[in-house]
């Protein structure tokens, strides 16, 4: 099992007194250590310091024997020297003499090779009794003999010292610790109290509250950021739920219009009795508003569609003005019908990484549109050109009653209409342009309007070159607006 | 009803109709029973399954949205018995994932509902036939012509000057006289229009206005009408 603290303040206390623990018996470990080596290297000073003066005291009687000057108490320093261990023996390990303080005890043993040769030699040992000791040796000739002297001093102070010293440790790291992680507790719970504000107020948002926001008066920067953030998006969640109110609202008043139409027209024509051609023309009556259902729901199904990011772009290299006469074509007939004068031009080697059938309905919908509103005799120009970096511009110019200033941002809204009472002669429910936004819009493009009321309307539609699109191939999933 | 228009078989073509709504079964019954088929329904998929071993039926029209075994499962089982029946499916769903899902399970046909229904008798006899198309290239209603090799029509004798597409829609609406054509039917086979989104049926109209002028004109019976709400038809007048 893992255990893994719930509360993020929790984690990042335990982090910290973690890192400081650590940081800490280094700090003290390292300042030890640095400590006893200076103490032992003083003390091997002193022993070098004490053989130069005890080498000068020593003397071999006739016997062979070695003795210490026995006036050496009259030299101050001499006096310490009972203090020490000392030992003195021959090239071949015997003994020639041992202080008084060494008794029978023996001190480092048999002669190591090469020691107290060309110098001092200084190392760590412990007597038979395992009092430990810092043992200094030097080889001296007195009198034409090599003897080896060994002077120690016990180590046994200096250890008590360290033991006193790590004891203490012991004793105050924990109250340091607990000081620093109680600190550092409140310091976190301090630094993390606006979050959690932050999430019990986002918590209190619902899809009816959306207008809801967190307060940003933080003054942390990063606090603020987050704040600043999590609002712009409860912003565009908003502005989409709202839209998508709206949408529901519009949608389902288009629905009932046709459904009252439906409703109203059967009922008052079971009210009479009638002849089979009336009754025929009620039904048929009938008919055409379920068919206007139908298409309705159609455009509705594509939208949802589209909003969802289910529809997916077969894109392949398309000639925008084929294309473009393959949609006006379609309206020929109406185009005699009201004689109104259609040219499409352009350059011909205009081409974009497009899906064909999406960007056909677009073209389709706009030339509809300006076939709609012309004037009987009118003119539509539609002119294809290469645009910037190699992008291709539509543009599909009118001579109608053009749109309104005021109204000119709203045509590509779902349900928009510019006559509001005229509709259904023109037939429509104001979904065409906002088709056309989104297709355009999914292919990377951009749709715009230019109208001068009284002059007519021209769309422009501006679709990115071939290799531009290639690097904005994600998933389309372009809100229709 | 017209008696023009009638294949001499279709009164022993047996059409099994596997639809759970009552109204719909009603109406595709009477419908199809008005064209002379003979016609069986079945209201739960458990049940057309079993018409279907018990008896052979030369087309069948299945619902996907049923309770129970849903219209894929039944297809999926009948074509793994081997049953090869033509299956028209209906459902209400326009995904491309479920008409593609349709077709691969062995659907012969697919129609969306809400669906005008001389599309689903032209579906209807279009699998029925399946293949065996019209040898005959000339028409004749009336005193009204058509040969479909020359391009030609002539109304009492006197040619008509017509162009491409007036053609196409006449021969259309000649191949299928007597009957009602919708205009999704012309949308998709004279304008080879796939979007049903493309608002295309004020061109239909107009150049359907526009056919009538050519054909009718100056004649006193009248061949080409329009069923309000429904479509075109061409037929003789007093037969509808």
């Amino acid at each position: 099992m893992r255990l893994r603290p719930r509360h993020l303040r929790t984690r990042l206390t335990l982090w910290y007194v973690a890192v400081l623990a650590s940081l800490l018996v280094l700090a003290w470990g390292g300042t030890c250590a640095l400590l006893f080596w200076q103490l032992r290297s003083q003390l091997d000073h002193f022993a070098i310091q004490e053989i130069e003066t005890v080498e000068g005291l020593f003397y071999f009687t006739p016997d062979g024997a070695l003795h210490m000057r026995e006036d050496y108490h009259n030299h101050p320093e001499s006096k310490d020297l009972i203090e020490r261990y000392l030992e003195v023996l021959t090239t071949d390990g015997a003994v020639l003499l041992r202080n008084e303080r060494l008794a029978s005890r023996t001190l480092g043993g048999a002669i190591l090779p090469g020691e107290g040769i060309g110098g001092y030699s200084e190392r760590t040992a412990r007597l038979s009794d395992g009092t430990p000791v810092r043992v200094v040796s030097r080889v001296h000739v007195l009198d034409g003999h090599r003897i080896l002297i060994r002077l120690a001093h016990s180590e046994e102070p200096l250890l008590l010292r360290m033991k006193d010293l790590l004891l203490a440790s012991v004793l105050v790291l924990p109250v340091v610790l607990a000081a620093a992680g109680f600190a550092g507790y409140s310091l976190a719970r301090r630094a993390l109290s606006p979050i959690e504000q932050m999430a019990r107020r986002a918590q209190e948002i619902t899809p009816e509250r959306l207008d809801a926001r967190l307060a940003n008066d933080y003054s942390d920067d990063e606090l603020r950021q987050l704040a600043g953030v999590f609002n712009d998006t409860l912003a565009r969640l908003e502005k989409a739920f709202e839209q998508l109110r709206r949408f529901t609202a519009d949608a389902s008043h288009e629905l009932r219009t046709p459904l009252a139409m439906i409703r109203s027209v059967g009922e008052v024509g079971l009210q009479k009795d009638g002849t089979r051609a009336e009754y025929r023309d009620i039904v048929g009556s009938m008919l055409e508003e379920v068919n206007r259902l139908t298409s309705l729901l159609d455009n509705l199904l594509t939208i949802s569609r589209a909003d969802s990011g289910h529809i997916q772009l077969h894109r392949a290299p398309v000639p925008v003005l084929a294309l473009v006469r393959d949609a006006a074509a379609i309206f020929e007939i109406l185009i005699e019908e009201k004689a109104l004068r259609l040219s499409v031009e352009g350059e011909e080697s205009a081409q974009v990484e497009g899906d064909p059938v999406f960007l056909r309905q677009a073209f389709v919908n706009v030339i509809h549109n300006a076939v709609k509103y012309s004037p009987v005799g009118g003119t539509i120009g539609v002119l294809v050109r290469t645009g910037e970096a190699g992008s291709v511009v539509v543009e599909i110019a009118d001579h109608g009653p053009g749109i309104p200033l005021e109204d000119q941002a709203k045509v590509f809204d779902r349900f928009y209409r510019v006559d509001k009472a005229r509709w259904r002669e023109s037939g429509g429910a104001g979904l065409g342009l906002s088709i056309v936004k989104w297709a355009v819009e999914a292919h990377g493009g951009a749709v715009a309007l230019a109208s001068r009321p009284s002059d007519g309307c021209t769309f422009r539609i501006n679709l990115p070159a071939a290799r531009a699109v290639e690097l904005s191939k994600a998933p389309c999933n372009t809100a229709l607006s | 009803m017209q008696v023009s228009a009638r294949e001499p078989y279709k009164e022993s073509v047996y059409i099994l109709v596997v639809e759970d709504e009552q109204k719909m079964a009603q109406a595709l019954r009477e419908g199809l029973e008005a064209d002379d088929y003979s016609v069986r329904v079945a209201h739960t998929g458990e049940e057309g399954f079993y018409l279907v071993q018990a008896q052979p039926f030369d087309l069948v029209i299945l619902d996907v949205m049923l309770p129970g075994h849903d219209g894929f499962e039944i297809l999926a089982t009948l074509r793994k018995r081997g049953i090869k029946t033509p299956v028209l499916l209906l459902t209400s769903r326009d995904a491309v994932e479920d008409r593609v899902r349709g077709l691969d399970t062995g659907a012969d046909d697919y129609l969306v509902k809400p669906f005008a229904f001389p599309e689903l008798l032209a579906r209807t006899r279009a699998l029925l036939r399946r293949g065996n198309s019209d040898a005959n290239p000339r028409f004749k209603l009336a005193d009204l012509e058509v040969d479909v090799a020359q391009r030609a029509a002539f109304r009492g004798g006197q040619s008509l000057e017509l162009t491409a597409r007036e053609f196409d829609l006449l021969s259309y609406l000649f191949e299928n006289r007597g009957r009602v054509v919708s205009r999704e039917m012309l949308a998709r086979d004279i304008w080879r229009e796939t979007s049903r989104q493309t608002p295309i049926d004020n061109v239909i109209d107009a150049q359907i206005v526009r056919l009538r002028r050519k054909v009718d004109g100056q004649f006193a019976s009248k061949l080409l009408h329009t069923v309000r709400g429904v479509g075109f038809v061409l037929r003789e007048e007093g037969q509808a």
